[in-house]
């Protein structure tokens, strides 16, 4: 069975498999939660808790996130495109959804080394 | 660079989970401080020992001139040796009396010739010539007045139970000191109408036993030494530890306690002088029980 991650707080909670999370944005002391089927979540955790939430959950399948600097978690199965000197970062299903966001030059090529030596 | 720190900079990232480029570094980072913490757990273990050992050689090859170390004194006979001296068979039979001094601890070493061991229950008769040496064997409980240990009187057992490991068994003759916490003696002794009674262990083939009162007394114990079965006592009050420490220099195979203190006893040496100990004590509860040699 695919482990999900479960996001819950004294009011609500969150269930949601792996695939279906794009990215986690930090707001500060909330997170943005965004989703493949294009729903964007806040959640009232910081992105460090939620990083250790998908450590402790997901164990090994937690891989596929990846940390990027301080304000994303992204899911690497959907990163499509790198832009180093443009800083970009476009993560797509190149079917349903396309969300561009921003990261340092240095940690941008750090990815890009990253899965260079996957497929090596 | 992939962090494998809780804290994270902008130009930088880390797979989250435990799999992947990061995680096999930071285990086996991990497992080499671990490795490492034991070698030189390891060598510290090693030095201290070699430190330990080399002051100990120290201490043995230098002479003090302030706290000098007793000198333990064993007597003239080296402990290859009999202790007793050697008596004809056919000679009456009496307790050889010797004093010594081990560790400055005085003691008064009892070797009965030509006399046989048994136990008796009861108040003993000191008009009975025929006894060459009396001494109380198994404590017995203040608030009952029972045999604290296993106990067995020609065959009858009169107590059970594991109070203390050191036990004496007297089967068809051959008398068996020793330390257990099951001794197939005490079946054996109750088979064949042998005797058996269980007291503190004092030595253990020639090994030191600790015990748990650590009070100073007069104390007393049944040793076999190298197959020779004699009783020894101190005149001066000592802990378990130091007791049991002289009799293991005196050479002493195994040994257990006796009844110690003011319990009264009697040795007849072979000009038929009465050698005592103790205080006499005729108001003894009737399980009081003796380690008794009678001439054959």
């Amino acid at each position: 069975m695919v482990k999900h991650l479960i996001i819950s707080t004294s009011l609500d909670l969150v269930r949601i498999a792996p695939e279906s999370i794009v990215y986690i944005a930090s707001d500060g002391n909330y997170s943005t939660l965004v989703q493949t089927d294009g729903e964007v979540r806040m959640l009232s955790f910081q992105l460090g808790q939620i990083e250790k939430m998908i450590t402790f959950q997901l164990g090994n399948e937690g891989s596929v996130f990846i940390r990027i600097g301080k304000s994303l978690i992204i899911n690497r199965s959907y990163i499509y495109y790198i832009n180093v000197p443009k800083q970009k970062l476009i993560l797509s299903d190149v079917a349903t959804f396309n969300h561009t966001v921003a990261a340092s030059k240095e940690a941008l090529k750090q990815l890009k080394e990253l899965l260079e030596k996957e497929v090596k | 660079m992939i962090q494998s720190e809780k804290d994270i900079q902008d130009s930088e990232i880390r797979i989250i989970g435990n799999t992947d480029v990061s995680a096999p570094q930071s285990r086996l980072r991990f497992w080499g401080w671990i490795v490492l913490g034991i070698a030189l757990l390891c060598f510290l273990v090693g030095l201290l020992l070699a430190i330990t050992a080399d002051r100990k050689a120290d201490r043995s090859k230098v002479e003090t001139y302030f706290d000098p170390q007793p000198v333990a004194i064993v007597p003239e006979n080296s402990i290859k040796h009999r202790l007793g001296r050697e008596i004809d068979s056919l000679a009456r039979g009496f307790c050889e009396v010797r004093d010594t001094m081990i560790n400055d601890i005085p003691l008064r070493i009892y070797i009965p010739h030509n006399a046989d061991m048994f136990l008796f229950v009861g108040e003993m008769d000191k008009s009975d010539t025929t006894i060459v040496f009396a001494a109380q064997a198994a404590d017995i409980r203040r608030d009952n007045h029972e045999i604290v240990g296993a106990f067995v009187l020609r065959g009858e057992p009169l107590a059970w139970g594991l109070s203390k490991k050191g036990y004496c068994a007297i089967i068809d003759g051959r008398i068996t000191i020793g330390v257990a916490d099951n001794s197939p003696l005490f079946e054996e002794a109750t088979e064949k109408g042998g005797y058996f009674f269980r007291q503190y262990p004092l030595v253990d083939n020639g090994v030191l036993c600790e015990n748990e009162p650590k009070n100073k007394s007069i104390r007393r114990a049944l040793c076999d030494r190298n197959g020779e079965i004699m009783m020894v006592d101190c005149s001066s009050p000592e802990s378990f530890h130091d007791f049991a420490q002289a009799l293991v220099d005196l050479g002493v195979t195994n040994a257990i306690y006796l009844v110690g203190s003011t319990s009264y006893g009697w040795a007849i040496d072979d000009r038929d002088v009465r050698v005592e100990f103790g205080v006499e004590n005729r108001h003894l509860p009737k399980n009081a029980s003796y380690v008794v040699w009678r001439k054959k």
